[in-house]
């Protein structure tokens, strides 16, 4: 019986919000939750192994004009390094990103104490991500554009 | 029965929120919970063109009473939409948004923005009373 996952089931729809459950490795005991808050949908995964492993990510569309892999990796790194714990992880050829946030607590009271700050926390960082994206590849057209201009002029 | 608070349900549904509805003889009420805070939506069948989106809070034990009017006044000045109000001889404090609209279906578009708004007004009002900033 994967209690691990009813526990955090009843825990998440006890807070209001509808959850969409689903085993992802019956053999591991891992399962993934689904559900959204504040327009955004946040996965879940538990262990039935370890009831204080915890994980939550959320993904973030990247615009389609924003899609520089490289550029985006850099700005990525460089919100991680603001956002302690944080990971950020480039998916679908470079068309979203994945943030995640993992933790290891003493038990799964521990966790439902700490899981609207975490997700909390996740919001953020990913906001954080998409505005730096967004700003890095706005100023660099900005300064294609300047630059274009300049050399049109000069010829 | 004309309902007018189903364009609420069905904003709820789209959020991925449960609900509960407590109809009376005067009012449409539906109760929700949103990252395990309590909120209400009422409307009253004799004018049903009001719609309030609401969430009610204890005080805590030993809270200044004037301080809390301060920084409720401070909140109703800079916020937009939301009123805060103490209450109840002055232990709770209310949050609500108050709307005059030709349908409730007007709402739907923007009920995560009311909903923020009403949430980021119950932080901004207690962060002021615990750490007596500027809210």
């Amino acid at each position: 019986m994967a209690n691990v996952r009813e526990r955090m089931v009843r825990f998440i729809e006890g807070e209001g919000h509808r959850v969409d459950a689903s085993p992802v490795d019956p053999g591991l005991g891992v399962s993934e939750l689904l559900f959204r808050t504040r327009g955004q949908v946040f996965s879940v995964t538990t262990n039935e192994n370890d009831a204080g492993l915890l994980s939550i990510s959320t993904a973030y569309e990247i615009p389609e004009w924003a899609r520089e892999r490289a550029q985006n990796t850099e700005a990525l790194e460089r919100v991680r390094a603001q956002h302690d714990g944080i990971a950020f992880t480039l998916a679908h050829d470079g068309g979203l990103f994945v943030a995640t946030l993992d933790e290891k607590a003493d038990s799964m009271q521990d966790i439902m104490h700490v899981f609207w700050s975490h997700v909390a926390r996740l919001r953020d960082a990913g906001q954080h991500a998409i505005e730096e994206i967004v700003d890095r590849t706005e100023s660099k057209v900005a300064a294609e554009k300047f630059i274009n201009s300049f050399m049109m002029r000069d010829r | 029965m004309n309902d007018p608070l189903k364009p609420i349900e069905v904003a709820l549904e789209e959020e991925g929120l449960f609900f509960t509805r407590d109809d009376d003889d005067d009012a449409f009420r539906v109760a929700f919970k949103s990252e395990g805070d309590r909120y209400f939506v009422v409307s009253y069948r004799d004018d049903q063109t009001f719609v309030m989106l609401g969430s009610g809070w204890a005080l805590p034990a030993g809270a200044d009473a004037a301080e809390a009017l301060e920084i409720a006044n401070r909140l109703n000045v800079r916020k937009k939409f939301v009123k805060t109000a103490l209450w109840q001889e002055e232990s709770d404090v209310l949050f609500t948004v108050e709307l005059c609209v030709g349908s409730s279906e007007e709402i739907r578009p923007h009920f995560g923005r009311l909903l923020n708004v009403l949430r980021d007004s119950a932080v901004e009002f207690f962060e002021a009373l615990r750490d007596g900033s500027e809210p």
